[in-house]
């Protein structure tokens, strides 16, 4: 009964928090929310018509919405790198970057199923997928792994960190007996739902272009260089719009965590490349597709052409400890290699897998504006409910937020 | 806490195992091939239910054994427009070549092989046109006028007789109606035409732009 | 033409639970919630009808707005259907629940509501079966007064179906193309086709990167072969494999058919299918009305909604009653030979024999039942 009551008392609190704050906050949210709106009026468009609104068609069947997802689900494995030295290994320095961590896992995770919702043919009837009311093609269809994986992912990051704050909104310390065997076991679960999700494409013969070993530890590779990227740079943005302090230490150590793993990720490339162009086969065309084209078509070359570079750059300079350590090339360094992955592991990885089909013929593929604004209105979502966690978080962090016997 | 992590080592190891256990696949009846699956099946085949008979119809057919197999192909005579040919053919050919007769099938221009291997009394017989005769001047009757293109075309008769040359009629199932060679190709200009695809997917076009 | 939107078939058994929603919520079957009328689905005459009936409740779960603005109405529908609702006025909105609404529309509304609610065909009974064909031949009597036939005959006992392609014969007329999309009702907006004939050059052996598969000219071209592709029936399937709700499956004859009504559309299947066997409906699929084939199986040619898979079935609606499949009547060459590889007396039987046969991407351990053969 307390705790329901202390639980009422949060509720209310973390709205009363979230819907107060400076200009410059009103305006964030503001934006998100047009953000979304246009999301929803172009899904609407797409739940009216069709997926033929979207530049998807039977050669490349898969798009912008699935490239989002790979590349989101790796972005959510990534905040294991925080959750794992904090709480095992008791490291003090994470401690304070792990919940914005594994709000972005949520963030992530939410992206993830809201892309996958997207890209469905018949949203009515996902039900279907749900065990004991519609079959659920368990353990045959990778898919159900994916599914069961991210959803399991979810409730780790949900519980975890909610229990954490729960505690310190009532002012008591968390205790770790608790909460160690579940970060423990979200440690495996990061690396299960992004080796499950690149296993999605692994397994598939009919694409030789996925079905290689590497890809899923590439996957982990760059997700672990993305991932923490886009942590770093969202604990800047937080220590310069809040008084949440998040001490240097903290960022260099992401930091060598996204160093380690960019160069791992950029020795696999080289390895791909390698067994790609120095002897090629009938199996390299969709390489030679994304890098230089085939037969005169050439959609992908700007996009892979500017990743690659981008990738080299940033992991050449997060090399130097110098230029590490200097926070301004830090940032920039963290942000190319967020864009460079993203266009990687999205557009440059399931674009190519359909290219050329497996007779041989090539269908380019270009989003259109309507799938383009329902990723944005997605990535919007994402953000808004980043911002929402965030927000009420750093207020219980910082003491604002507190648990009050008489009201 | 050193319990703790030892538990956790243990449930996730156990369940890592049961994960490992419920993902294998299992299949019954694993044969290494479709070919052995077939070979494997077929032998106790007791026949099924599903005819061809119904989709035949009221086309007459007549059943030939050739070798091992036994089919029935169209049956022929009663589909030639002014079958007996002797109705008209009552002379000898040298006597009909005259002006006073009507002429029936005079514009039949020979597209067959070359003049040196075939000319019309390669295959009809002028002193009997109501048969056909073989090369050493056996009479072979209309019905079984594929007697009178394996003289020749021995290999096409081979993958006829098998299935692997011409087209079923009716269904796939039993009982086995065959087209015969006169079926499709017309045994004086046996080739088939050139001529334009039945269709043309403009949005195929579209799509690889 | 006002009628060039009613003379189109469409299930679209995908958009109700959006509009039933949006109407009311008691969610019976009974009391006529839960359906959604077929307002620009109808013929002319039927909507003069609908126009009369509505003032008890025939367009009971599309509020006014939808009605009127629809985008799928051309302006004289809509002047009509404005005329119509301003006649009957808020009418039609208070009997949107009402239960005195023609016993038609209930019966209507309750096969919706059984439809989107009902299982996997492949775990169905029998009889369960039959009643899902039975409603949806009843629904298509209702929505066009129509009469279709629709199976749902089961795999037959010592049956395995096979296919063999005589490549030598092939001339490229593509006579089974149009015969397909005919049989199987494909959309013909987007031109969707489950075959496909590869124009190969001569001396190139099976080059498919050089290949043409949507020639137009007068054919055999000099110089050239043709190659038929379609779905092959794996005896392994991938896609079968990789389906998160088994809404495609091998059938015991060795068909692999999709419950158009289970899929979810995430077109995972298509991209693990090495054979290009695969299609998706991305938009609404149109028949016209006098050019659809009525002769249906439920695994087969009966119509599709958008958002889902469909394929080649080798006919199911044909083979299982003993006919030979569109592609393989039509072909003009005798190319495509079809029958039971467990009937060791069958045609098939002996070209796998007697024939130097091979199959494509036989590497990729998919066991197709689809064979190549030449003279």
């Amino acid at each position: 009964m307390r705790r329901l009551r202390v639980f009422k008392s949060l509720v209310k609190d973390s709205l009363d928090t979230i819907t107060h704050g400076s200009k410059k906050y009103h305006l964030w949210m503001a934006f998100l929310t047009f953000g979304m709106l246009v999301g929803m009026y172009c899904y609407s468009i797409q739940l009216e018509h069709g997926l033929s609104v979207t530049g998807m068609t039977d050669r490349v069947s898969w798009g912008l919405y699935i490239s989002n997802f790979t590349f989101l689900v790796g972005v959510a494995a990534a905040a294991v790198m925080l959750v794992m030295p904090t709480y095992v290994l008791k490291d003090i320095d994470f401690k304070q970057a792990v919940l914005i961590g594994e709000g972005l896992a949520v963030s992530a995770l939410i992206m993830c199923l809201a892309f996958v919702v997207a890209d469905m043919g018949g949203p009515s009837v996902l039900w279907h997928m749900i065990p004991g009311i519609g079959v659920f093609n368990f353990p045959n269809s990778m898919l159900t792994w994916d599914v069961l994986v991210l959803n399991g992912y979810l409730f780790l990051n949900i519980t975890i960190p909610f229990y954490i704050l729960f505690r310190h909104y009532q002012g008591k310390e968390a205790k770790s007996r608790v909460y160690i065997p579940g970060a423990l076991l979200s440690v495996f679960w990061a690396v299960a739902i992004h080796l499950v999700t690149a296993f999605l494409y692994q397994g598939l013969q009919a694409r030789p272009f996925w079905n290689n070993a590497l890809l899923g530890p590439r996957f982990l590779a760059s997700a672990f260089a993305a991932g923490p990227a886009l942590i770093i740079l969202v604990l800047a943005i937080i220590r310069n719009f809040t008084e949440f302090k998040i001490q240097d230490k903290t960022i260099k150590k992401i930091a060598m965590v996204v160093t380690v793993a960019a160069q791992i990720n950029l020795i696999m490339l080289i390895s791909e490349l390698f067994k790609e162009f120095y002897a090629p086969t009938h199996h390299s065309e969709s390489a030679y597709y994304l890098f230089f084209g085939l037969h005169g078509k050439d959609a992908l070359l700007p996009w892979i052409w500017t990743a690659i570079p981008l990738n080299v750059l940033a992991t050449v300079l997060l090399t130097f400890h110098k230029l590490r350590n200097n926070f301004k090339v830090l940032f920039f360094c963290c942000f190319i290699l967020f864009i460079a992955i993203w266009i990687e592991k999205g557009f440059g990885l399931i674009v190519p897998g359909f290219i050329p089909g497996p007779y041989g013929k090539i269908a380019e593929y270009t989003p259109t504006g309507i799938e383009i604004g329902v990723t944005l209105g997605i990535w919007a979502l994402g953000a808004f409910v980043f911002t929402i966690l965030a927000k009420t978080a750093i207020g219980i962090e910082l003491g604002k937020l507190k648990y009050k016997k008489n009201s | 806490m050193k319990n703790n992590i030892n538990m956790m080592n243990k449930i996730v190891c156990f369940s890592f195992f049961l994960l490992i256990f419920f993902s294998c696949k299992h299949h019954e009846n694993e044969y290494h091939s479709i070919t052995d699956k077939i070979e494997a099946e077929s032998k106790n085949y007791q026949g099924t239910s599903i005819s061809s008979e119904a989709h035949i119809g009221d086309l007459k057919t007549i059943e030939i054994t050739e070798g091992e197999h036994t089919f029935l192909i169209p049956e022929r005579k009663s589909q030639i427009k002014s079958y007996a040919c002797t109705e008209c053919h009552t002379k000898p050919l040298a006597q009909m070549q005259s002006k006073d007769f009507k002429k029936a099938h005079w514009d039949i221009k020979l597209d067959h092989a070359n003049e040196n291997t075939m000319n019309c009394v390669t295959c009809h017989n002028p002193d009997n046109m109501d048969h056909l005769k073989s090369l050493t001047g056996n009479t072979i009757d209309f019905n079984h006028s594929y007697n009178l293109c394996n003289q020749c075309h021995t290999k096409q008769f081979e993958d006829w007789k098998g299935g692997a040359h011409g087209k079923r009629i009716g269904g796939w199932a039993p009982p086995r109606a065959s087209m015969t060679c006169v079926n499709c190709h017309n045994p004086h200009k046996p080739h088939f035409e050139s001529r334009w695809p039945a269709r043309f997917n403009t949005q195929k076009v579209k799509e690889r732009e | 033409m006002s009628n060039n939107n009613k003379k189109w078939f469409s299930l679209n058994l995908g958009k109700k639970e959006h509009v039933s929603s949006s109407s009311c919520s008691c969610g019976k079957t009974s009391g006529g919630c839960g359906g959604t009328s077929k307002a620009h689905d109808m013929t002319d005459d039927e909507f003069a009808e609908a126009a009369i009936k509505a003032s008890i409740g025939e367009e009971r779960t599309k509020d006014g707005f939808e009605q009127v603005f629809d985008v799928k109405m051309d302006r004289r529908t809509a002047f009509k259907k404005l005329t119509a609702s301003l006649l009957i006025g808020a009418g039609a909105v208070s009997t949107s629940c009402n239960v005195i609404s023609g016993d038609e529309s209930k019966e209507k509304a309750q096969i919706d509501w059984e439809e989107q609610f009902k299982g996997n065909y492949k775990l169905m009974t029998d009889e369960e079966r039959q009643a899902t064909v039975d409603r949806l031949v009843r629904s298509y009597q209702l929505r066009t007064g129509k009469t279709i036939n629709m199976s749902s005959k089961n795999a037959e006992e010592d049956v395995l179906f096979g296919y063999a392609f005589n490549i030598s014969k092939c001339q490229g007329y593509m006579d089974c193309v149009n015969a397909c999309v005919e049989e199987n009702n494909q959309d013909r907006n987007s031109e969707m086709q489950y075959i496909r004939i590869h124009e190969m050059k001569d001396g190139k052996g099976f080059n498919f990167n050089e290949a043409d598969d949507n020639y137009y000219h007068e054919v055999p071209a000099e110089g050239h072969f043709y190659m038929g592709t379609q779905c092959f029936h794996c005896d392994n399937p991938p896609c079968v494999e990789v389906c998160p709700v088994q809404a495609t499956w091998r059938e015991d004859d060795g068909l692999v058919v999709v419950d158009y009504d289970w899929c979810v559309g995430c077109r995972y299947c298509m991209a693990a299918c090495p054979y290009d066997g695969r299609r998706f409906n991305w938009s609404k699929p149109e028949v016209p009305e006098e050019a659809i084939n009525k002769n249906q199986h439920y695994l087969g040619n009966r119509m599709r909604k958008k958002g889902v898979m469909e394929k080649c079935t080798f006919c199911v609606q044909r083979s299982r009653a003993g006919k030979n499949p569109a592609c393989v009547e039509a072909c003009p060459t005798g190319a495509r030979i079809f029958g039971n590889l467990l009937d060791p007396n069958s045609t098939i039987r002996w070209v796998l024999e007697n024939k130097k046969v091979f199959r494509l991407k036989e590497d990729l351990g998919t066991e197709p039942k689809f064979w190549y053969f030449m003279d």
